[in-house]
């Protein structure tokens, strides 16, 4: 087991290094003017080439990228070039939101899905039709319609949620629910109708299994066949898919956190991209990076916890 | 069971340290408790920096506003009066301006206002990297002789400076602040508020709570003031209908009938203009551009009302003049110069040699709507102008200013003072001026200008208007209407000459 969690974690290191390389040049490629972008359209050429020095943006690609992995490697991230904010500071201010919502979309999408799943499953019939049409139907309408249904239904005509806008749990528990409530069913929907057609295949493979026939011989009820035996043993790729979809999320929460205007990370990717802002978009591409890596490998932990032959695999 | 058992275990810690994660920080756009009033403002830009001699103005200046004074203030109709200064004077030569400064103001950290701290500040303005440093340009040499009065020489008489010492210019921050490298981030002002850096997220929500002690108590009209910045276009609008804000500022013409549905009311206030610049206007790069009836043909080409309608949704006032009603040289006659005459227009392409047309090439880019280039090409098209549009990414500015292009479309924002706008696009060392054309007749103006007052000053900003429609040095296409949203409990008086209203005029409905 150790040497199983070290290999992933050095494949993870790998993988973050590589991208850090690929993200910084990229950028350099596509953002050719952030000086320009930062001291506004209608400065002059003299205030742009100050603005350039000042942020050393006048000196080799190669040597600003020593420059920045020189610190980067001591913890300092630099700071942002359009807030002069610290981007540490501004990871630490908006992970937690970016977290609210994909940790509530997974334990939503975990809870719905396996429910339903499961009673596909286990009573096949018209509600397992019903889980079929409304899993394609899920997973073919994209992220940002539903949320921007859902924010026109559920928070401008019946106003029971605030359209936009974070509240703290510190501030306010219930607040803090009711800002992030929409978002995180925005963000759930594709994951349910993933993870619930992934649960209803693998039970409906298992209850054909012998040791199934075995169980209903002895005279156990249907129901704690399926629910526990069953369900247990499909559990496997379900949270192989639900880790997917956590990753998933992560991309998704871009959207999502700009329809409803919340300070998250999403929110921060895509202006620093759109600006040219290489501190902050490498902040958060390390920070996004590190994530998906601890994900993968809490999930491939909690696989080989609940079936013994992925360990020896 | 015990794998289940985990598997739930596994969730349960996970819900709690999101719990946990999501009290270290955040914001809240809570409206607070009933007793404390509040103002939540929408806005479309974001801040670039709250060090003053970094700072943008126009739709920043509210940021700006709640946590600084500046050393003058404009009325809403542009009229300049008193603000940390509370008196100000020029010499006979007007190169040398004399400033008093109000006694007994102090920064948030205690500090207080001092003539020294006020010089240094200008000339770390002229010399930052503000986008309007060049504001203070005409600026050689700033001096402090007392605490309280403050000498400004400047190289040439520069009638924009007092309007200029009302926006960033005139921005004043602490002493402490000048070596801080924190400075972008923690402002420290004289102004009505403080910046609550506690429940700001830097680039999407800044709160601000007013101070006990602030001298000019009449100005505060709310505890707290929440300046939410809505980067899309939707999310705005749903922050509108939500009641999530109770004034903003619009994004696009076309979200003011959905605000005023929701209940909003939308001020309305003539803005930019928009229409192509023919910056060519020697022909250095395209000859047909240095013939004048060349770039009159070009106006006599654009259906500005049918342009209205496509690009604004209705909300803009077709013009062929680039001065907006609020400058001195505005003249009403001239927003009809060259009414839609396509016959015209060809007649007067054939004189300057051009019967079969021409090809113009021009950039298109990607943050304008790609079927506004088709509109205007079909335009140029019916007169024989043949538009190949070039694709140019975040580079455009530089290739526009650096002079890539021999005309381009562009919105551009409008002065209230005649000579601001002669400064910006009109003389050979303008940055809009991008071939540097000389003409001079035009610098001989400005010359005069720089001095003179009252009517002539106004004679003079008359002329100068008639003259660059005269001569086509633009194809304007209309000004542009902006609306700013209020609800029903707050009221605003517009500011002619900026794009937010200024803070202090934003109140609770009586």
């Amino acid at each position: 087991m150790p040497s199983f969690i070290l290999r992933r974690l050095a494949a993870g290191v790998t993988t973050l290094l590589t991208l850090c390389v690929l993200t910084f040049f990229l950028l350099y490629l596509g953002a050719a003017d952030t000086a320009r972008n930062i001291v506004g359209q209608t400065a002059s050429e003299e205030i742009v080439e100050r603005k350039k020095a000042e942020l050393g943006l006048d000196r080799p690609l190669i040597v600003q990228f020593a420059d920045w992995a020189g610190s980067a490697l001591t913890g300092d991230l630099g700071r942002s070039w359009f807030t002069g904010q610290e981007v540490t500071d501004a990871l630490v201010g908006r992970l937690p939101v970016t977290l609210s919502l994909t940790i509530g979309a997974v334990l939503l999408s975990a809870i719905v899905a396996i429910t339903i799943g499961a009673i596909a499953a286990g009573r096949r019939g018209w509600a397992d039709r019903t889980v079929q049409v409304l899993s394609v139907a899920g997973s073919a309408v994209p992220g940002f319609l539903i949320a921007l249904f859902l924010a026109v239904v559920f928070a401008i005509d019946l106003g029971w949620f605030p359209a936009t806008g974070y509240i703290r749990p510190s501030d306010s528990v219930v607040g803090w629910l009711s800002t992030i409530t929409l978002p995180v069913i925005a963000l759930s929907v594709g994951a349910i109708a993933g993870v619930a057609q992934q649960v209803r295949g693998s039970m409906i493979d298992a209850l054909r299994l012998d040791y199934v026939r075995t169980l209903r011989s002895r005279g156990l009820p249907h129901r704690r066949v399926v629910y526990r035996h069953v369900l247990r043993n499909a559990s496997g790729p379900a949270l192989s898919t639900l880790g997917l979809q956590f990753v998933v999320m992560f991309g998704g929460a871009v959207v999502v956190e700009q329809v409803f205007a919340l300070p998250g990370l999403g929110q921060a990717a895509v202006s620093a991209t759109s600006q040219g802002d290489i501190p902050l978009v490498m902040g958060v591409v390390i920070i996004t990076a590190v994530i998906v890596v601890l994900v993968n490998l809490t999930v491939d932990l909690l696989q080989a916890w609940l079936n013994p032959k992925v360990r020896l695999s | 069971m015990k794998h289940s058992n985990s598997l739930v275990a596994a969730i349960a810690l996970g819900a709690a340290t999101v719990i946990t994660l999501t009290s270290c920080a955040g914001t809240t756009t809570e409206p607070g408790d009933e007793a404390a009033s509040v103002l939540r403002l929408g806005v479309v830009t974001p801040l670039t920096s709250f060090a003053p001699w970094e700072a943008s103005w126009a739709n920043q200046s509210p940021y700006l506003q709640a946590v600084y004074d500046t050393l003058l203030t404009a009325e809403p109709d542009g009229t300049v009066t008193e603000g940390l200064a509370t008196a100000w004077e020029y010499d006979d030569a007007k190169t040398q301006l004399t400033l008093t400064l109000r006694e007994g103001v102090e920064f948030s950290d205690g500090s207080a206002l001092t003539a020294g701290v006020v010089a240094e500040q200008l000339i770390k303005f002229r010399d930052g990297t503000s986008e309007n440093a060049s504001l203070l340009r005409s600026v050689e040499g700033v001096t402090a002789p007392d605490g309280a009065t403050v000498v400004v020489t400047l190289a040439e008489a520069d009638p924009g400076l007092l309007g200029s010492l009302t926006k960033n210019a005139g921005l004043v921050g602490a002493e402490a602040m000048f070596a801080d490298a924190d400075a972008q981030t923690s402002p420290i002002g004289s102004g009505p508020y403080v910046l609550d850096e506690g429940d700001t997220v830097i680039g999407s929500t800044y709160v601000f709570t007013a101070k006990d002690d602030y001298w000019d108590a009449d100005a505060v009209h709310y505890d707290e003031i929440v300046i939410n910045l809505y980067g899309d276009a939707t999310s705005l609008m749903n922050a509108v209908k939500g009641g999530q804000v109770d004034a903003s500022a619009s994004q696009t013409p076309t979200q003011i009938p959905e605000a005023e549905a929701a209940g909003f009311t939308a001020n309305i206030r003539e803005s930019d203009y928009t229409g192509f610049l023919l910056v060519d206007r020697d022909g250095t790069l395209n000859p047909a551009l240095g013939d004048v009836r060349v770039r009159q043909a070009i106006n006599h080409a654009l259906d500005r009302e049918a342009l209205v309608e496509a690009l604004a949704a209705g909300y803009g006032v077709p013009t062929t003049q680039i001065i907006s009603p609020s400058n001195p040289g505005y003249d009403e006659a001239l927003d009809d110069a060259y009414p839609y005459d396509v016959d015209k227009a060809k007649q007067l392409l054939a004189e300057a040699g051009y019967a079969d047309g021409f090809t113009l090439v021009m950039p298109s880019n990607d943050f304008v709507p790609e079927s506004e280039f088709a509109i205007y090409a079909d335009q140029l098209a019916q007169i024989g102008i043949t538009v190949e549009w070039e694709k140019v990414g975040d580079d455009l500015f530089g290739k526009m200013l650096g002079g890539a292009y021999a005309a381009f479309s562009m919105l551009l924002e409008t002065d209230t003072s005649m000579w601001n706008s002669m400064q910006f696009s009109m003389l050979p060392w303008s940055p809009w001026n991008p071939f540097k054309v000389e003409d001079p007749k035009l610098v001989a103006w400005a010359a005069e200008l720089a001095t003179a007052e009252g009517d002539r000053a106004d004679e003079i900003a008359v002329e100068v208007n008639e003259y660059i429609v005269e001569q086509a040095w633009y194809a304007p296409s209309h000004r542009l209407e902006s609306a700013f949203f209020t609800d029903a409990d707050t009221q605003v008086e517009l500011q002619v000459d900026n794009a937010y209203p200024y803070l202090w005029n934003i109140q609770p409905a009586s």
